[in-house]
């Protein structure tokens, strides 16, 4: 018995279906988190978790094992999700590689990095949080949803952001750090954490 | 405004670093196939030692080391056991975080897999055969051990 | 603009994605700014919170048809007869009738060690045919789920 993700893939190449069947039941949750961080709708990330396994399997004979079978499968959940969510995209002047003064600001500055302490992980504030991350994302664009998901859950590099969304590595590393800004602030909000510019103005840049 | 040591930069330059994606990287496991029986005399072997407290949480009276293995997980391959009864367990390194691993456990005969998600210091048991005339069998992963 | 801003997108790099000039741009840069490592530190405290925020979602998620569902759905560009997708393994093991698939099983648990050490993370999800688990402060235990009448 094969196991490995290529392995599988081959024998479901061949005709077996339990073998696609074992390559979904690996993977469904991490297309559906994938899915669902960018479409915000629990119900609708499972139907495109759903169409990106689909899609795979009508597609196996093209897949060559030069790519890892999981990078195949979530380059093609990320397009279902983001064509299901087309409508949101309007045309926005944010693709810009520079960082605008008052991003840096948003959500104040280490007022997260204090509440959760010495060592975060360990944290039950942490935890709280992150329960509702999906609530601080649906607070964001599409863009920044999309490119936070994929550098977190999938795990990818810069280069690999670049080349799966069609941008410049600058606009890829700015772009994050933008998602990363306005999730920071949207989660200090839920906390109830308020930002620490109103009580101390140390080190401010000079105001208007 | 106080210029900042050498080592505090460096830390500071590494607080901005997360961790890396460590995709070539493997992970030190030590995979065990145990029986446990209720029938029997009470006995322990005593290379599971480490395992008691663990494994008193069940029934089972007797414990004895049927196989084990230390060696190198690489994330996304499959290491196999073959089971007393001549099942096969299929064991991959999914994931790994930091000090935490997802390792995937998958028994072909049962049509069962399981994803667990664990930090450095515990330690998966997982039944890999039905219980027969009293007895199961057991894989165990602990990585890092 | 400030160097904040030009040096702003540089934090959260992994390990070789700075080239070595940004790097030591981005370490000079923190060495003197207040608010940079503010923002560092806050980066570093929410590092893998989306992941683990969607994942929890995931697991706390049935999925227990979600396969069947999608081999139904790519069965019906195939056309491979009633039960032609059940693996031989399980036809095997079932001596001719389905086994029921049980509910999947997803728990995301904060286990306290015994010691005092802090609390250790451990997660599950699993389909197919366990399952009970034993929350034990040394790790989990899954137990699979009753032959039936064998």
């Amino acid at each position: 018995m094969e196991a490995d993700d290529l392995s599988l893939v081959s024998k479901a190449q061949a005709g077996d279906a339990a073998a696609f069947r074992a390559l979904v039941v690996r993977y469904q949750r991490k297309v559906y988190a994938v899915a669902l961080g960018i479409v915000k709708d629990p119900d609708l990330a499972w139907d495109v978790a759903q169409d990106a396994f689909v899609k795979v399997h009508a597609h196996l004979g093209e897949f060559e094992g030069k790519s890892a079978f999981s990078t195949w499968l979530l380059r093609i959940a990320t397009h279902l999700a983001i064509d299901s969510v087309r409508r949101e995209r309007r045309s926005r002047k944010d693709d810009l590689d520079d960082v605008p003064e008052e991003t840096l600001a948003e959500g104040g500055e280490g007022i997260l990095a204090t509440a959760l302490g010495n060592d975060p992980r360990q944290n039950l504030l942490r935890r709280e949080l992150a329960g509702k991350i999906t609530d601080a994302l649906a607070d964001l664009p599409e863009k920044h949803r999309t490119i936070l998901v994929l550098r977190e859950v999938e795990g990818l590099s810069y280069e690999e952001l670049a080349e799966r969304l069609g941008i410049h590595k600058g606009t890829v590393m700015s772009r994050l750090f933008h998602a990363r800004k306005k999730m920071q602030a949207a989660l200090a909000r839920y906390a109830g954490l308020r930002p620490a510019s109103e009580a101390d103005s140390k080190g401010e840049e000079g105001e208007g | 405004m106080i210029r900042c040591s050498l080592a505090a930069l460096l830390a500071a330059a590494l607080l901005a670093a997360p961790p890396p994606a460590e995709a070539q990287a493997t992970v030190p496991v030590r995979i065990r196939v145990i029986k446990g029986s209720r029938q029997g005399p009470p006995s322990f072997d005593p290379r599971l030692e480490n395992q008691k407290r663990q494994l008193s949480a069940l029934a089972y009276v007797r414990w004895e080391l049927v196989d084990e293995r230390s060696l190198e997980l690489a994330q996304g391959k499959t290491q196999f056991f073959t089971l007393p009864g001549g099942d096969d367990v299929g064991v991959t390194l999914q994931e790994r975080h930091g000090n935490a691993v997802t390792i995937e456990v998958a028994l072909a005969a049962r049509n069962t897999q399981s994803r667990l998600t664990v930090e450095k210091g515990q330690r998966i048991v997982h039944q890999v055969s039905p219980e027969k005339g009293g007895s199961a069998v057991f894989l165990t992963v602990l990585a890092w051990p | 603009m400030s160097d904040c801003t030009k040096i702003a997108p540089l934090l959260g790099a992994r390990d070789h994605e700075l080239t070595a000039a940004e790097a030591a741009a981005l370490a000079a840069h923190l060495a003197s700014c207040d608010r940079c490592r503010a923002i560092a530190a806050d980066l570093a405290a929410t590092e893998g919170m989306v992941r683990e925020g969607l994942m929890a979602r995931a697991n706390a998620r049935d999925f227990s048809t979600f396969a069947d569902e999608v081999m139904a759905k790519v069965g019906r560009a195939e056309r491979p007869g009633l039960f032609g997708w059940i693996g031989r393994h399980r036809a095997a093991t079932a001596l001719g009738t389905l086994i029921p698939v049980l509910a999947a099983v997803a728990l995301l648990m904060y286990v306290r060690i015994e010691g005092g050490r802090e609390p250790a993370l451990f997660e599950l999800s699993s389909e197919g045919e366990a399952t009970t688990v034993l929350q034990t402060a040394d790790g989990p235990v899954v137990l699979l789920a009753e032959d039936n009448g064998s």
